[in-house]
């Protein structure tokens, strides 16, 4: 009896080992697949005043880590690429130097961290409600999620232009 | 160790309080002429013979609503984006109450009056460093209109232009302000960012202003003298303006033996004065350098300087 509950114990205790190092690689994966900065980005139209209305593909093993990834990858394709194609104007970057990541490599990478600042921007969101046609399968083992994203741009600029990190219109003077 | 803190502290905040800035250029907006023209905005004048048709800006911002509304509606834009413009219709306000306190003015000691030349008089007009002209009309469709608009930044001295928007608003049953501010709200990030191009490059080429050099007839020389210097006098000019610039660029585009037109100069934007501190340069001193450098080969001149890019310099006495 005694040799069958210790055998039951080891079992047990080899599954929550597995479960939770599962776990473990499955966030370390979820967050290379939300880092990785892998996203398209198009206009959905003109948003109210200092907002843009986007909408932003993301790329993942799994559509919810896409999903996740969107906001941050919004912020970051404002910042640092602008956006052009969609049913907008194109919207130049935020970023005057090409080599602005690199520069300011620490800042960013508080920034953009799991629940950091880039989150403050991103206002609306259709989290949940992913519309038809906007998960793809690209390959075996990857998604395509679109969605909609409302990023405050204004709020972006000031607190960029605050922490120095970009230069605003009238800074230099 | 508190006092050598303290000491940093000091020497560091002193720093910040003497560093100084640029000096910033001040923006305006103004309906285009085409606009003005299109509205009925224009005066005529009898300029010696020829009728020039220059617009009215007194007259459309007391009699367009929409026009003062629009012109409100891009100033607020750009004053969020922290580069508060200045407004039209005060620029003309303060120009006709300084006008008539000028008039009002004597002193109480003497009785004199305020003194003015022709030249200060002809100056006494709306000014800005950089136009930001607005044309837009107004298309209607049933109860749906449209706007299409175009909005130039125009430098005021090298006529550049440095900034442009252009496009279409969506048919909507909104107010003309509020289609301009949705059509022109969707092209401002552009507008902005060549805007911003034109500052980057005056922050690393300089600021790009015109210099005129013109002599007075009566002062029995001209710039072909070689009485002064080792060289004819013009070619002085043109030694002490490649000293002066920026990597010494600037373009003589016309020079006779009595005047000298100088484009795409490029002139610093600070220079350390005698007390070794750093200032802001602008076009007012460098026609004072100019005349210094006269004044070393024995010659007198006035020089004279629009807002932040016109010099003019007349030789033979101020």
């Amino acid at each position: 009896m005694k040799t069958k509950i210790k055998s039951i114990l080891v079992a047990v205790l080899l599954i929550a080992s597995f479960s939770s190092s599962a776990q473990m690689f499955s966030k370390k994966k979820s967050k290379k697949d939300t880092h990785n900065f892998r996203y398209e980005i198009e206009c959905i139209g003109e948003g109210k005043q200092g907002t843009y209305a986007i909408k932003v593909f993301s790329y993942s093993k799994k559509p919810k880590v896409a999903i996740e990834a969107a906001k941050r990858n919004a912020v970051h394709g404002i910042i640092f690429k602008g956006i052009s194609g969609g049913r907008c104007v194109n919207k130049p970057a935020l970023a005057r130097s090409a080599n602005l990541e690199q520069e300011k490599a620490d800042f960013f990478k508080d920034f953009f961290a799991n629940g950091g600042k880039y989150s403050k921007f991103v206002v609306a969101s259709t989290d949940g409600a992913i519309e038809a046609g906007d998960v793809t399968k690209v390959s075996k083992k990857e998604f395509k999620v679109g969605v909609n994203v409302s990023v405050n741009v204004s709020l972006l600029r000031k607190d960029l232009e605050a922490a120095g990190i970009i230069k605003g219109l009238g800074s230099r003077f | 160790m508190k006092k050598i803190t303290l000491a940093i502290f000091i020497a560091l905040f002193s720093f910040a309080a003497l560093a100084q800035k640029a000096k910033k250029p001040t923006i305006m907006i103004v309906p285009s002429d085409v606009w003005c023209n299109q509205n009925g905005f224009m005066q005529e004048f009898n300029n010696q013979g020829t009728i020039v048709r220059i617009p009215d800006y007194k007259k459309a911002v007391q009699s367009d609503p929409t026009l003062l509304q629009v012109i409100a509606q891009i100033n607020g834009m750009m004053g969020e984006r922290g580069f508060p413009l200045k407004n039209l219709e005060s620029a003309l306000k303060t120009l006709e109450k300084q006008a008539a306190d000028d008039n009002m003015r004597m002193s109480s000691k003497t009785g004199g009056s305020v003194s003015s030349s022709p030249t200060d008089e002809l100056k006494k007009v709306a000014k800005a460093d950089i136009w930001m002209q607005i044309t837009y009309n107004v298309n209607k469709k049933g109860p749906k209109s449209s706007i299409q608009f175009t909005l130039q930044g125009l430098d005021a001295y090298t006529d550049k232009q440095v900034a442009t928007a252009t496009g279409n608003g969506e048919p909507s049953s909104g107010s003309t302000p509020e289609l301009m501010q949705e059509a022109v709200l969707a092209h401002l990030d552009n507008f902005n960012s060549t805007l911003m191009s034109y500052f980057d490059d005056m922050f690393i080429n300089g600021r790009e202003v015109v210099v005129r050099v013109k002599v007075w007839d009566d002062w029995g020389e001209d710039l072909e003298t070689e009485d002064y210097g080792d060289d004819e006098l013009g070619i002085s000019i043109e030694d002490w303006m490649s000293d002066l610039t920026v990597n010494g660029v600037f373009n003589l585009t016309d020079a006779t033996e009595n005047m000298m037109l100088f484009e795409q100069v490029r002139i610093p934007l600070f220079y350390v004065n005698s007390k070794g501190r750093e200032r802001a340069y602008d076009v007012r001193r460098l026609g004072k350098d100019l005349r210094d450098k006269l004044k070393e080969i024995g010659l007198e001149a006035k020089a004279e300087n629009e807002g932040l890019g016109q010099l003019t310099l007349w030789i033979g006495h101020k």
